[in-house]
Order: structure tokens, then sequence, then C-alpha cells
């Protein structure tokens, strides 16, 4: 039966800005728009992400009925079982909120949500740099640490949805001591509050954020340096503890901190000192866009399967 | 919707298949009857008696006794023949040396073990031969029955020169081709495979961790290793290199010259390390690392503090496995690890460390893990062996933990 070709829609949903295409039925993104994140909490982020998809069918000239399939990013882990949310400390009420109960009678039944950081390895190994790796992870670092994780050529999320959620690595302040801390070990220490509270600690005045910390690097500002050798040299530690554990092929690094040069470039440097076999990383090819890019093909993958003859 | 199909040729696939599921069937339903049997494969009766009929030539069933019951028909019950084939594990450790027999049908028959020659090289692999002829022996198995052979190792071993490298507890195996010499002496091929990798499978087949698809295995003893089965599969990583554990940057400056060598976590937790940190903190004299936990059971301060510092260190390295990897359970094997008593010290540790509850048992097979391990996967290779269909490459589901036979 010949009738107008199958589109689908995915979003990428982050704590600030909300990323979101309308895709072909292989998952080639058509249009696509982001914008700031609704910070009045779930359910206006969720009203925001359907009409990210009014919006997109209407500037590309088509009934968004014909978006068979959807596929949304979440910051947070979910349970494969329940599709409960947790870990989303970066939009309001998430967790109580049943996103994708909601997607389903906006959208029919053809909805699926997965980890953020997921998508962006899954858009890597689609079409970004581990196009060819079989065991691979993408590091994503920005306002926290996550990690998605590809084994035997498979995403993998972990018994209950939580693999990757690596925030609590014992790497940083000494986990097992007795003096309670707010958060997260691993995330306390790259995190990007605790790197410009680094920076103000070693006595720099003049940063308010990380992106201002890589301005003042720029300008031969020598806290900026040391607070970042010290960054990179905690990312590093993460980095050898993947690869005792997993023995991958590549790691990606992505997030608004990740993707950095000045601190890739210092991991990298670290890395033979610390560990003895080779380690290879590299910078996330498809960048800011690689967790939509990821959900679009995840979503047109999934619409192929549907539609082939049972 | 249309009319009925006509019955597909016998090709020789669906032969095999047939085969395939006739002996899973008995595999995991003997006793059974062919009417039963036939029932379970949805084969017809004809297919059916063909198919017991070429086993029982085979020698891979044999009948055991009739269905009792009502008046009138009765029928005879099969089982797989114990003569059907055996399989042999072997599991060489840095102490000690274990072999285990096993049949087709997964029945351990017998298991010896002894102190490994501590000479190493060929004196280890002429004891392990020794060993295996003796245990076939004791059991009547003419080697020539011994179809497939699985050795645990420490290690890694080289798949160019059949070498056993990385593993420095045990000496002279690192410039040898023990696959090949060991093939040799047994008078069949052996399959090398990483020690505890084999713990984990034997913990899934008969130990603490069955029907579970996401496991994380870690042992302590002479050293620290970590195995992971992710989604029903063992994850090897890309060169085989996937748990090794002891070289997390964890319990010490990963800087230093032994971290990078024996690994930063092993120094301080392998035997060596618990040994070495009991007398630099002034402990008494002591050669082995259950000396100090004897100590510390005997109430020794200085040992009590070196076992809690190797209770926390391990506890640490299971909570970056647990936010890596999400396993289900967390096994805790290797003569320290296995301890109950470290084993709870590990458990409240992570208790403070991760906000994630995941559930910890200590193996239950223990010493034995390895060799279980290693006869499962032989068996694997030897059912593949038999009714591998290469059309349908997913391997035939072992038989449940059997009832030890009774039956020599």
């Amino acid at each position: 039966m010949m009738g107008e070709p199958d589109y689908c829609f995915a979003a990428d949903l982050g704590g600030t800005k909300l990323a979101a295409a309308i895709a072909d039925e292989h998952g080639r993104i058509v249009a696509e728009l982001t914008e700031p994140t609704d910070p009045r909490g779930a359910p206006f982020v969720a009203e925001q992400i359907v009409g990210c998809a009014d919006k997109l069918a209407q500037s590309a000239g088509i009934d968004v009925t014909r978006a068979r399939h959807v596929m949304v990013g979440i910051p947070g882990a979910i349970d494969p079982r329940t599709g409960r949310v947790s870990l989303t400390p970066n939009i309001a009420g998430l967790e109580d909120f049943d996103i994708l109960g909601f997607l389903r009678g906006r959208f029919g039944p053809d909805v699926a949500i997965e980890n953020d950081v997921n998508l962006a390895m899954l858009g890597e190994h689609a079409l970004g740099c581990a196009s060819r790796c079989r065991n691979a992870a993408f590091l994503s670092l920005g306002t926290g640490a996550g990690l998605g994780l590809l084994i035997d050529n498979k995403l993998f999320r972990g018994a209950s949805g939580s693999a990757g959620e690596i925030a609590d690595l014992p790497i940083g302040r000494d986990p097992t001591s007795q003096i309670p801390s707010a958060g997260s070990t691993f995330e306390l220490e790259v995190g990007s509050l605790a790197i410009v509270d680094r920076y103000r600690r070693q006595g720099g005045t003049a940063a308010a954020t990380v992106r201002d910390i890589f301005r003042l690097l720029e300008q031969g500002d020598d806290v900026a340096a040391s607070v970042l050798d010290t960054t990179a040299r905690s990312v590093a530690l993460a980095v050898v503890t993947l690869q005792s554990l997993l023995d991958l092929e590549l790691i990606v690094f992505g997030g608004s901190i990740g993707v950095r040069p000045e601190l890739y470039e210092r991991v990298r440097n670290a890395l033979p000192a610390l560990f003895s076999r080779p380690i290879t990383i590299a910078p996330s090819q498809l960048g800011d866009r690689a967790g939509l890019i990821g959900a679009a093909w995840a979503a047109g993958r999934a619409l192929r399967q549907n539609l082939e003859p049972a | 919707m249309s009319s009925p199909m006509p019955s597909p040729p016998i090709t020789s696939v669906t032969r095999q298949l047939s085969r395939r599921s006739v002996f899973e069937a008995l595999l995991h339903r003997s006793p059974i009857s062919r009417a039963d049997l036939a029932k379970v494969t949805s084969l017809s009766k004809q297919t059916m008696s063909e198919v017991i009929d070429a086993f029982e030539q085979q020698g891979l069933v044999r009948s055991v006794g009739r269905t009792s019951g009502n008046v009138g028909r009765t029928a005879v019950l099969y089982e797989l023949s114990p003569e059907g084939g055996h399989v042999l594990g072997i599991d060489l450790g840095a102490r000690r040396l274990t072999v285990a027999l096993a049949d087709i049908a997964g029945r351990v028959l017998a298991e010896a073990d002894e102190a490994t020659d501590s000479r190493g090289g060929a004196w280890t692999l002429d004891q392990i031969a020794r060993l295996s002829d003796r245990l076939a022996r004791d059991n009547h198995t003419h080697p020539s029955r011994i179809r497939s052979i699985v050795m645990a190792t420490p290690g890694v071993v080289n798949p160019k020169s059949g070498a056993i490298e990385m593993a420095p507890n045990i000496t002279g195996l690192d410039h040898l081709n023990v696959v090949g010499l060991l093939g040799e002496k047994l008078g069949s091929p052996v399959v090398l495979e990483n020690d505890i990798n084999l713990a984990l499978l034997g913990e899934i087949w008969h130990g603490c961790a069955q029907n579970v698809d996401n496991v994380a295995f870690l042992a302590l003893g002479s050293g620290v290793g970590l195995g992971l089965y992710i989604n029903g599969r063992l994850a090897r990583g890309e060169n085989g290199a996937a748990g090794e554990i002891g070289y997390l940057p964890i319990g010490g400056d990963p800087l230093q010259a032994e971290s990078r060598l024996q690994g930063c976590l092993e120094y301080q937790v392998g035997a060596t390390g618990v040994v070495r940190r009991y007398r630099e903190a002034g402990g008494s004299d002591v050669d082995s690392e259950r000396q100090v936990f004897e100590q510390a059971q005997a109430g020794d301060a200085i040992a009590a503090s070196v076992v809690d510092e190797t209770a926390r260190l391990t506890a640490l390295a299971a909570a970056a496995v647990i936010a890596t990897v999400d396993p289900q359970l967390l096994v805790l094997g290797g003569s320290v690890g296995a301890r109950p008593d470290f084993a709870d010290k590990v458990a409240s540790v992570l208790l403070q460390l991760s906000a994630r509850p995941v559930e910890i048992r200590t193996s239950t097979l223990g010493r034995r893990a390895g060799v279980v391990g290693a006869l499962s996967v032989a068996l694997r290779r030897l059912h593949d062996e038999f009714f591998g269909v290469a059309e349908f490459a997913s391997a035939l589901p072992l038989p449940p933990p059997a009832q030890r036979s009774a039956r020599q």
C-alpha cells in the first residue's frame, strides 16, 4: 500500500535546553529546533515537547500524525521494567511525573524514552566517531557526569537502567570519610559547580561559570590552568576505571565540558602515566547534537521494525 | 487463512534441529517416554522414533525402566546415557589444582584436587595430566571418551604462543605452549579460559547466581579480579581484558611504579599487599594473608585494622563496578572474598557508599567455582559439537544443578 511517507519525532531533553527534530524513516533529520527548557518543571516540559512536534511538523509541511514513532532522551536513569525515571535533579518533578504515559496519551503507543547519554552513544555509534566500535563509551561531562555504554555492539542499560550513572564513582574525596557531603563523589569532583568552586578556592575571582574559566585560560590565567589540570586528572582516573572494568575500544568525550580540547587533551596527556596499556579517547563528532541524532536514529530503527511484515 | 501448508521435506537442517530438540528435552526432562518426548518437541511419532533409534545406536540414550501406574500399556522411559561422552574441567590455581569429570548430561561424576606443584612449568603440566588420568581411571572412563576439556587459569592466554602470561603466581608457564603441550598430554584439545570468568559461570550454573542475567563476580584471594555477566553473556572487552580490576586507581597513588606494574588496587588488597601492610603496621611475623585474618579474629588490633582497610578498599572497588555496570547481583568470591566475616564488612561499607541497593551474596561453590565453570563450558562445547546447527547459533541451555550422581 503506497501512501504518504512515514516520519518520526525525536527530542533530547536537557536541564537548560530542549532539542527536537522530525526525521524520516531512516532517522535522518529533516527539521530541528532548540528551545530553553521550561523552568516550571515536568508537566510544562512535557507540554513543551508536544508543542515542539507541532511546530516542527508545521514548518516541514507535514501532518504531525505522520510522526509514527517518538523517542525522547531524558537526563536520568529509566527503569526498564517500570519506565520510572530517577536521578533527574535538573528537571523539577520529573521523578514523580509519568512522562512516558503522558507522551503516549498525546502521540499514541509508539513512544519510547531513553537515557540521554545512551542516545548520544547510539548517535556516535550510528553516525559518528564510534561507527566501527563494538565496545565503547560516551562520557558526558557538563553540569553532571554520565556515561552511555556500548557492549558487544548493543546499548547496555544495566539491571535497573542505571548502568553508567557514574556521578558516584569513588573518585575525588574519600567517600568513606565520616564528613557528610551534599552529593555524589565524582560529580562533586568534576561537575561544573565543582570546577568553578575549585577556581574560587584557589584564589581566582573572575569566573562565574566554567565557560569563564575556559576564556581566562586562553588569556593565560594560571589559576584556570591549574584548575583544569586537577579536573583532568580526576577525569583521567575515571577513564582508567572504565578501561580496567570494561576494556573498551574507544571512550567518546561529550557534554559542554567534555568536548573542550582544553580538557580532553589534558586527560589524554595524563593517561599514559596512569595505565600501562593504551586507552583511546576522542571528542564527540556530533557534539551537542549527539543525543538528538541518536534519538532520531533510534526512532527510525523502531519505525522500520514496526513496518516490517510480521 | 489459506489451506494448510504441506509438510516440508526433511532436509538435513530440519533433521539436525529435530535431533537437537530431542537432545534438549532429554537433557532437561529425563527420564521421559517417547510419547512425552514427541509432545514436548512437537515432532511426529515417526521422526521421534528415528531420532531415538539413532541415539540408541550412538550410545547417547539408554532405557531406564517403564512408566508404572494404570493397568494396561506402559511406556519405556529414556535418559541420556553416561556413556554418551564425558567432559573434563580443570582449575589451575596458584595454590591448588582441581580436576572434575562429568557426563554429557552434566552429572558431576568425580572430583580431585591437590596442592599445585610449586616448581611450575613442565612439572605443573605433568601434574595436571597425572591427576586427570587418575580421575578418569578411578571412574573407569577411558581417556578416549573424554570429548571436551576446559581449564581455568589465572592471567591471560596468548592466542599465538599458547602461553599463559600475566600470571605472576604460577611460574614457568609464560614461555611454554601450554595449550599445545597439555592437549598432547591429555590426548584431546584443551580450551583455556580466565579463572575468574569460569568461577562466575560456575556460580551461574550451580551456585548462587542461577537465573540472574546481570552479575558481577568480585574475587579476592591471591589477587583481585572481576567477572562480568552482562545480559546473559560474559563480557570480555575488546581485547579480553575486561574485569582487570586490580588496576583500578583505588587505595594508593596510581602514579607509583608498583601501581603501574601490579595494579594500584591489587598492590593493596592482593595477598602480598595484605601481608605487607600488616608487617608495615608493626604486626607479627606472618607469611600468608590467611594468618592475618586469623590474627584479627584472635583479637590482634593491628590485624583487625588491616582487614578493615582491605574491606574498605574492596567496597570502593565494588562501588565503582555498581556505578558503572549496575548489576542485579554482586557475588563475592575467592579465598578472602567469600569469608562471611569479610563479606559482611564489605557490605556495610557499601551501604554508606551507594544509594543503589544491590544484592550481595558470597560464593556458594567456594574453591569449586572455577572447576564447575570449566565443566559448564566443556559441556556447552560438547553439546555444540554434537548438536550445533550452523543456522541456529545460540547454545543449548545447560541442565540445572544435577543432583551429584550416586552412580559410578
